[in-house]
């Protein structure tokens, strides 16, 4: 219709009049048009809105992407030729057992602060949700305030607390325990920097799972209700699976992003005691440091090796939920 | 030259293109969301030398500035980089020397020394940039690649040997006079040489490890303070005696990133020798000589005689100025700190000895050298000019050096003989409660760090936390780090590349 009206438009009105051959080519062209199906005029459409993204895309991550690849196969001097060495460094990091443990430790990691995350937040997203609007209010304001403080700040007051006279040596002594060790201990490390890891996490997680739960139709719960159903059975089988998505989107993010924790563990243990707390990308981190050339490929290629390990994690997530398109009711 | 061209532009794209490949790895699956991780950032526990870097941002000093005329004025970029502006005298050749910025009494030393010589000749004109010590090796590698670099710079002791590996540094003999490196004592020559060839000019040394302890709370606890420990095991008996309530009887590094380097010094004394053989072909961190040392962390650490959960570095003398521990093994740098604590009866009670040897034997090393020289730049065009600069400030008269060491409060110490004559005929060094020990029974004895790959001080470090923490027995450790170091060895290829 739209090619109609421009093929048909006055030749006054400011514009030149089209010369001869130009109208027969916008003959040829409409009738192109009538025989292109309209799902693929759509999809050229789509392809064009996304191209800039995609371009960029290219430019920034997918071309990067193949030159480290294509770096991991040289060893690179200051001044003098780089060497080419194959896929010797993809040996060196997968036979490398502290990358091993530094992608367990970054798992563990991600096991204590992600569904624990998830957990609290229900909880606090379900109670918020009966507040009256003014409470709701100061109290969605105070559970966001964790995700705006400095994780750097955050390590370093919990290194104090966790000092053999901080804050919490002093509450589990008055239950007569002995001051414990909890940053230099291989036994509690792991559970201590998780704790401000959840701390920083949880609130902005808040947020989203009350989006997400005031998205659900009450009516849903009203006739539940009138079913008999108690508050259990309501989360179980309306809550839960109607926060499909969200928990979706909370699984692969904070899986994502807490497998690639380094700051917390790097201000707060350094990755000790022993490397107990030495996540991938601090491990990673750790090489990048070193000037070395051999220091410089082993980083490129750990770090190739750290995006397989996250993206098979996700895809595993995606599979393991099977998550649908729209489950809006 | 071509070649070398070419080489040198493929060198700048991999590094540049790797650089942003790493950073973009690293985020490449992370698409925002709710986070428990945090913004990129990082410190760095440093690692031999602990000169302090604080980025405050402030003047690099003033004076005349010259190669002839002008005044020198300082302007400062939002990097905290400093420059002394200044005019050079018609003729004159203009060099450019960048310092890593230090404690601010170095700052204005050097600004002043560098007016000074510049107003000295109409030959060669300075111009003095001080870099903070976090982004000195990230802006010198931009530099270096844009051809900016600088023809004289700051360099530790532990980046020379690679350095000339990759050509970085210009050689100085025929430039700075043979005197002057015969000047150099006999024990710090060969840090600034490879093969036989000098690509340095050392300024000064800081050892590793030191004790100081409370000679009070000594007396207290019926020891003598006059009769410091000079074995491990008096350490640890002193440690046990002085350990009461929430004072800890010593610190010491107990963490990878610090046992890395801070060991060294009684690596070299327990076995004569670091973990590896002297031409890097062989692991030998199994030798029983290291179980001594093992088990010296291991006690301190296990029998609660040392804080169990350190707030702060090993650098770091905090826990002693604040009255947390009685002893504290430390850096000749930490003298700075109790100076600067502003408390006069701590001062007064603290005394320095050389750590205890594992048997006694005062004339072993307990500590390595770490330190500052400067370097010229390979492809710097003014060679002569920048080795003439390095010789008048770090290698002339020795008073010029002697007023550095006092500026410094004698926390760090001379590499030249003709200077610890200067000091010797100072009263205030003379008279100093700390200098003449550690620099007799310290710095004397004191061995050069290591320049193999950190992977190596790691698996050593890892071996003394593991038994340390109880994640492996003494052997056990011993055993792991030496399967570390064999594949290191492999893996970089180092045999043969050690020098003893």
């Amino acid at each position: 219709m739209t090619s109609t009206t421009q093929t048909t438009a006055p030749a006054g009105a400011g514009i030149a009049p089209a010369p001869a051959g130009a109208a027969r080519l916008s003959k040829r062209q409409l009738r192109k048009m009538h025989s292109t199906p309209k799902h693929l005029r759509s999809n050229l459409t789509a392809f064009l809105m996304i191209a800039p993204l995609l371009i960029l895309l290219a430019i920034f991550v997918i071309w990067p992407l193949v030159y480290a690849f294509y770096l991991s196969g040289y060893e690179t001097y200051y001044n003098r030729p780089a060497e080419f060495v194959g896929l010797d460094f993809y040996k060196f990091v997968l036979t490398d057992p502290l990358f091993w443990s530094a992608l367990w430790v970054g798992l563990k990691y991600s096991l204590l602060v992600v569904p624990t995350i998830l957990v609290l937040s229900l909880l606090l997203a379900s109670f918020i949700k009966t507040l009256s609007g003014k409470m709701a209010a100061i109290l969605k304001t105070t559970v966001y305030v964790p995700a705006v403080v400095s994780v750097v700040l955050t390590g370093l007051v919990f290194v104090f607390m966790y000092q053999d006279s901080g804050v919490v040596n002093a509450f589990v002594g008055m239950f007569g325990i002995e001051p414990v060790a909890w940053l230099n201990n291989d036994s509690t490390v792991l559970a201590a920097i998780s704790v401000p890891g959840i701390w920083l996490g949880f609130g902005i997680s808040t947020l989203i799972m009350l989006a997400a739960l005031l998205d659900i139709p009450e009516s849903y719960y009203e006739a539940a209700s009138l079913e008999g159903a108690n508050w259990f059975q309501r989360t179980w089988y309306i809550t839960i699976p109607m926060l499909k998505n969200v928990f979706l989107y909370l699984l692969v993010t904070g899986f994502t992003l807490a497998m690639q924790e380094y700051l917390i563990p790097l201000i707060m243990t350094n990755g000790g005691p022993v490397n107990a707390t030495t996540t991938t990308n601090l491990f990673i981190f750790n090489q990048f440091r070193d000037t070395s050339a051999f220091a410089f490929t082993y980083s490129i290629t750990a770090a190739l090796i750290l995006f397989v390990v996250l993206g098979l994690l996700s895809l595993l997530i995606f599979k393991a939920i099977k998550s649908d398109k729209a489950v809006d009711g | 030259m071509s070649s070398h061209r070419t080489h040198t532009t493929r060198y700048r794209r991999r590094l540049t293109a790797a650089t942003a490949t790493v950073v973009a790895g690293a985020v490449l699956a992370a698409c925002g969301g709710p986070s428990p991780a945090g913004p990129a950032g990082g410190n760095d526990a440093g690692g031999g030398n602990a000169a302090a870097t604080e980025n405050t941002g402030d003047a690099a000093g003033s004076g005349a500035a010259g190669g002839g005329d002008g005044a020198a004025t300082t302007a400062n970029t939002t990097s905290g980089v400093s420059e002394m502006k200044g005019t050079a005298a018609a003729g004159a050749t203009t060099i450019s020397f960048w310092q890593t910025k230090f404690e601010d009494y170095q700052q204005k030393w050097f600004a002043d020394q560098i007016a000074k010589y510049n107003s000295s000749q109409n030959k060669v004109f300075v111009k003095y940039t001080v870099v903070p010590g976090d982004v000195f090796e990230t802006k010198l590698k931009a530099a270096q690649q844009a051809g900016t670099q600088p023809d004289v710079a700051t360099t530790n002791y532990g980046s020379i040997s690679d350095g000339v590996a990759q050509g970085k540094f210009a050689e100085l003999d025929g430039k700075i006079p043979a005197e002057a490196f015969a000047d150099i004592k006999d024990n710090v020559k060969d840090f600034v040489k490879v093969g036989d060839k000098n690509y340095a000019y050392p300024m000064l040394v800081e050892p590793s490890t030191v004790l100081y302890y409370r000679a009070d709370l000594a007396k207290a606890a019926g020891l003598d303070p006059e009769k410091p420990p000079t074995t491990w095991d008096e350490l640890i008996d002193w440690s046990a005696k002085l350990t009461k309530g929430k004072v800890k009887g010593m610190t010491i590094a107990s963490t990878k990133a610090d046992l890395s380097w801070s060991s060294w010094g009684l690596q070299y004394n327990a076995c004569g020798r670091l973990p590896i053989s002297d031409d890097w072909s062989k692991a030998e961190a199994t030798s029983e000589c290291y179980t001594k040392l093992l088990q010296l962390y291991q006690t301190l650490f296990q029998k609660k005689y040392m804080p169990q959960t350190p707030k702060v570095g090993y650098p770091d003398a905090a826990p002693y100025v604040n009255g947390e521990v009685a002893m504290m093994a430390n850096g000749s740098w930490a003298v700075g700190q109790l100076k600067d604590a502003k408390k006069p009866e701590l001062l007064k009670n603290t005394r320095v000895a050389a750590f205890p040897s594992v048997d006694g034997d005062p004339k072993k090393p307990t500590a390595t050298l770490g330190g500052w020289t400067l370097t010229v730049d390979s492809k710097s065009k003014n060679q002569d000019g920048a080795a003439d600069f390095i010789n008048w400030l770090l290698a002339s008269d020795p008073q010029r050096m002697a007023e550095f060491f006092k500026l410094s409060g004698y926390s760090k110490f001379t590499v030249r003989t003709s200077v610890d004559k200067a000091l010797a005929s100072t009263p205030e060094a003379t008279n100093d409660p700390f200098m003449k020990i550690i620099n007799d029974q310290v710095v004397q004895f004191g061995k050069q760090e290591p320049g193999y790959p950190l992977d190596i001080s790691n698996a050593f470090a890892d071996a003394i936390e593991s038994s340390m923490k109880g994640k492996a027995d003494i052997k056990a450790s011993l055993e792991a780090a030496n399967a570390k170091i064999e594949r290191t060895i492999q893996q970089q290829r180092l045999a043969g590349k050690g020098n003893g």
